[in-house]
């Protein structure tokens, strides 16, 4: 019971952090894309690039 | 709107017939995308040629073929746009322009109504057919059947103010006739086609309502449809030509064939922005007809229908309000486009105060849905899981809407920098500039996609093995995107240069798209197959229904105070750059003033509204036969 | 019945609501601009700069973009010493112009603000060659040629600099006048030309150009001109010729064809010339 309970704790930590890994890469690249599309290239750090 | 309602579940039709609803639907899609994607796809085309002059020079096939029967009549000299003086307006001792405000107002009022009340119908028709569930029948007939006086009511309008408009504004009518043409005998022509449709649509809805007679209906609606947008872009084109006049010359000789003429740069934004609010304007008021008849009864089965249809018309409008915001960014941006100066006379110069009123409007419009869709909640025995956050939703709701109706950075006369003490207010100065702005208006946008989802979850319960790593997913993308749209707009707002602060807006309405998007796909994927829990339609509290009178009521004066702008940046011209309005009213008014003008508009549609809903009660009202022989 | 009158009131009092917002706000009209009688027999400098003043805060709508620096979208004009700053751009390398002095690079500015663009402030995605700005003398602005000297004496004397545009004299406002006077003409255009050999004939082109070979007429030979010039520079030389004047030339052609010729003609001509390589 008590490992059954650990596991799903377990999992679900899991789940939160590859959730918000994917979605903190997802709008990283978002603002990435959408900036240059615009012809505003963006460096790694996000401070406008030239 | 696949909610689930307590009537029966609907049988599976077979596969042929499920082709055969495939087959009609793909085609419909087909004729209704076609003429929108080969105007946008033509217009890319050429304007990437135009300014080469190879379209010229290689002699358009149209410019060919219209150029000869111009050049046998009499006209052979292009003329330019007349120049009258001030006694050449007729003066009637009233302000015509008050006049013909009203007249055009009720009239767009009214055709946005009736164009936007079929859409959804033939929509809620399908979805009847889809379902088999015969109460999205009954409840798109009634729809039809609510807004049928209204495509009369437009009429007449529309015939009161081309009549207003040639006896007050002989000159300009004058030549948008000579520049037009023949396309306003095609809009006749439409218009006829459309009353066509609409009376073989609506009175034959009963005659052919099952089989094959269904998809003759349908069609019918289909070309309603189509008869009505056709109607709507070739009156949007007679504005955007005032507006941003193209196809003639510097002094408004016609150089151009009427497509040039019609495919002006303003031309699709306002089509597509037009296109949408009509749907969330007409979903409003077809809400406020439902919230009335809710109200005026004690019937729980009339109640539950009623309460179904109002909720039905509300999702339909904030549904349709979401992506509105987008549509007005692009519009915005073409006329910064077209000319910078018109678009810093809109949200820049004196018009921009009118923004402030908007706020006020959309703010109120969000309220309203928003608590519409937490007070029905109680419907649903599964919402108890949402509801403490709806304290936080309401919250970030209000925060926001405060932070929007702060004043803006406006570009000031003297005697209005007296007037506010300042070009900045000097407390709220830093939340009254665009970034902070556009921060709120995303984060109130995702806080209502974030009520709606949440409403929409609360009579389910996911089954799939992978609902709490979806739930995670939703939770993780919510935070990012806030966090995100915060972090645009403090750090290019406030920190860099104008070019990233404007290209960073892009980036955060993106995000929310990002979100609702990601929310509906989500959604649909892990309550596949979902249980459900019991909900009961008619349980909920008579004051929600207010929220129902808030939206018309909201949509209709923001949609006065739009138009108003929109038509107001020409400032002093009939047609921009071509032709200079002399008349009395060539000025623009205090924000009183249209303010009173707005809502006298507003409270005459009102009133013209319940006329029609009043009709459409009578032909269900039978009077009692008096007793026969009885002492009278 | 009650509930009729309960939605009614309720519908009401939201519209009177949005009513009072309006109220709240500054009441301001936008005036149209009127066209203002300026008696030049008892014109005064003093009054000129006046003119000035009122034109560039009303009339002339500099102001919209014109602005200290948080809220303009164009460099600060009325903050400036706009002398000092009109030398330092005709001193700048990247200038390309034709003005010689403060004066002239302002007229030029409002006639042809692509001309010189301030770094920085360029229309995006252009790298500063094209501005934003619209030219004054055309619509919707379309300030008069004394109009615009009175916006220059505005500019040099608010910062105690020496006036140099002259007063309008009578004989230029009767030559204003009689443009005016052209433009109203020109409601009845003649009809425009369909092929660029009827157009070259209407506007008289071969004149003063020799088309087919390099000889010089009154204006230089146009025999390989395609290959001398790009197409904005071809445009350019018919609207505005004497904004870049060949080598050798005087300022001898009209400056009246971006007035007389249709768009679809100077597109049909500047192709055609584009083509002569």
């Amino acid at each position: 019971m008590q490992t059954n309970d650990k596991n799903s704790t377990l999992s679900m930590l899991i789940s939160i952090i590859v959730s918000f890994a994917i979605a903190l890469t997802f709008f990283y690249g978002l603002d990435h894309l959408v900036m240059s599309m615009q012809g505003l290239p963006l460096n790694p750090d996000l401070s406008p690039a030239g | 709107m696949n909610d689930k309602h307590p009537s029966n579940q609907p049988e599976r039709p077979s596969t042929q017939i499920r082709w055969r609803h495939r087959l009609w639907i793909a085609l419909s899609m087909l004729l209704l995308v076609s003429g929108w994607v080969q105007a946008a796809e033509e217009s890319t085309t050429l304007n990437s040629i135009t300014p080469i002059g190879v379209v010229q020079v290689a002699g358009e096939p149209l410019i060919a073929k219209i150029t000869p029967d111009i050049a046998d009549g009499d006209t052979a000299e292009p003329i330019a746009a007349p120049r009258p003086s001030r006694s050449d307006y007729p003066n009637i001792g009233v302000s015509s322009r008050a006049i013909v405000w009203i007249l055009a107002q009720l009239h767009l009022f009214f055709a946005a109504l009736v164009l936007a009340v079929p859409l959804f119908v033939l929509m809620i028709e399908l979805l009847g057919v889809y379902t088999g569930d015969e109460r999205y029948d009954n409840m798109a007939y009634e729809f039809m059947k609510i807004s049928l006086t209204g495509f009369s009511i437009t009429a007449i309008f529309g015939g009161s103010l081309a009549l207003a408009l040639f006896v007050l504004y002989p000159d300009f009518m004058g030549y948008m006739m000579h520049v037009f043409g023949a396309q306003v005998l095609v809009y006749a022509i439409f218009f006829f086609l459309e009353s066509f449709f609409l009376y073989t649509y609506y009175y034959g809805w009963n005659a052919f309502r099952y089989g094959n007679l269904k998809w003759v209906h349908l069609s019918l609606g289909l070309m309603l449809n189509a008869s009505g947008l056709t109607i709507m872009v070739l009156a949007n084109s007679w504005a955007t030509f005032m507006m941003a006049p193209s196809g003639v010359n510097e002094v408004g000789a016609v150089v151009g064939n009427i497509w040039e003429i019609m495919k002006g740069p303003l031309w699709n934004p306002i089509n597509l922005h037009r296109f949408i609010a009509n749907i969330a304007f007409g979903g409003a008021v077809v809400g406020a007809y439902a919230a009335f008849k809710f109200l005026s009864t004690n019937d729980p089965v009339r109640r539950a229908h009623y309460d179904w249809m109002g909720y039905t018309s509300n999702f339909i409008a904030i549904l349709a309000f979401l992506p509105l915001p987008f549509a007005g960014y692009w519009l915005m941006a073409e006329i910064y486009a077209y000319s910078q100066q018109m678009g810093i006379t809109a949200m820049g110069g004196i018009l921009a105060w009118l923004f402030i009123v908007q706020a006020v409007l959309i703010g109120t419009i969000l309220l309203a849905g928003n608590f519409y869709l937490w007070a029905g909640m109680s419907r649903t025995d599964g919402s108890d899981r949402y509801k403490g956050l709806i304290k936080y939703i309401a919250v970030v709701l209000v925060v926001c809407f405060l932070i929007w109706v702060t004043p803006h950075t406006l570009i000031l006369s003297a005697s209005e920098i007296s007037l506010l003490g300042g070009s900045h207010h000097h407390i709220l100065g830093p939340l009254g500039i665009m970034p902070a702005k556009n921060v709120a208006v995303n984060l109130m946008l995702v806080a209502t996609f974030l009520s709606f989802q949440l409403y929409r979850r609360s009579d389910k319960v996911a089954t799939v093995s992978w609902a709490p790593m979806g739930n995670a997913l939703m939770v993780a993308i919510y935070v990012v995107a806030i966090v995100n749209i915060i972090f645009l707009g403090v750090y290019y707002g406030y920190f860099t240069n104008t070019v990233y602060k404007v290209g960073s807006s892009v980036v955060q309405v993106a995000s929310t798209l990002v979100v609702i998007i990601a929310g509906i796909i989500l959604d649909t994927l892990m309550f596949r197959n979902a249980k459900t829990l019991p909900s009961h339609w008619g349980r909920i509290p008579d004051r929600a229904q207010y929220a129902l009178f808030a939206l018309p009521i909201a949509f209709t004066w923001l949609m006065g105070l739009m138009g108003y702008v929109r038509s107001s940046v020409k400032t002093h011209w009939h047609v921009y750059t071509v032709m200079k309005d002399n008349s009395p009213d060539n000025f623009i008014p205090t924000i009183a003033y249209a303010g009173n003008m707005i809502t006298i508009v507003t409270v005459l549609f009102l009133l013209c509204v319940l006329f029609m809903f009043w009709v459409a009660n009578l032909s269900s009202t039978r009077q009692a036969k008096p007793a026969a022989g009885g002492a009278v | 019945m009650k509930v009729l009158l309960k939605t009614l009131g309720f519908s009401l009092a939201l519209t009177l609501l949005f009513t009072f917002v309006t109220y709240l706000l500054p009441q301001v009209e936008g005036e149209a601009p009127v066209e203002k009688e300026v008696d030049l027999s008892s014109l005064t400098m003093d009054d000129f700069i006046t003119l000035g003043e009122d034109l560039f805060n009303n009339k002339g709508t500099c102001t919209l973009c014109h602005k200290p620096a948080p809220l303009g979208r164009a460099p600060d004009i009325q903050g400036t010493d706009m002398v000092t700053l009109s030398d330092e751009r005709l001193a700048d390398q990247r200038y390309q112009g034709e003005a010689k002095d403060a004066a002239g690079y302002m007229l030029e500015s409002m006639l042809d603000p692509s001309r010189y663009v301030v770094a920085t402030w360029g229309k995006k995605g252009t790298n500063d060659s094209e501005s934003p700005m619209p030219a004054i003398d055309k619509p919707p602005i379309e300030l008069s040629a004394i109009e615009m000297d009175a916006i220059i004496a505005y500019l040099q004397a608010k910062d105690g600099n020496d006036v140099t545009v002259a007063l309008p004299s009578p004989e230029d406002a009767a030559s204003v006048a009689s443009t005016d006077q052209k433009a109203s003409d020109a409601t009845a255009l003649p009809a425009p030309a369909t092929t660029v050999e009827e157009a070259l004939g209407k506007y008289a082109c071969n004149a003063c150009h020799a088309m087919d070979s390099s000889d010089t007429l009154v204006g230089p030979g146009l025999v390989d001109v395609g290959t001398r010039l790009s197409k904005e520079d071809i445009r350019q030389s018919i609207v505005d010729p004497n904004a870049v004047i060949a080598e050798g030339f005087a300022a001898a052609m009209p400056a009246d064809f971006a007035a007389k010729m249709t768009v679809k003609e100077l597109d049909m001509i500047v192709a055609y010339l584009l083509e002569k390589k």
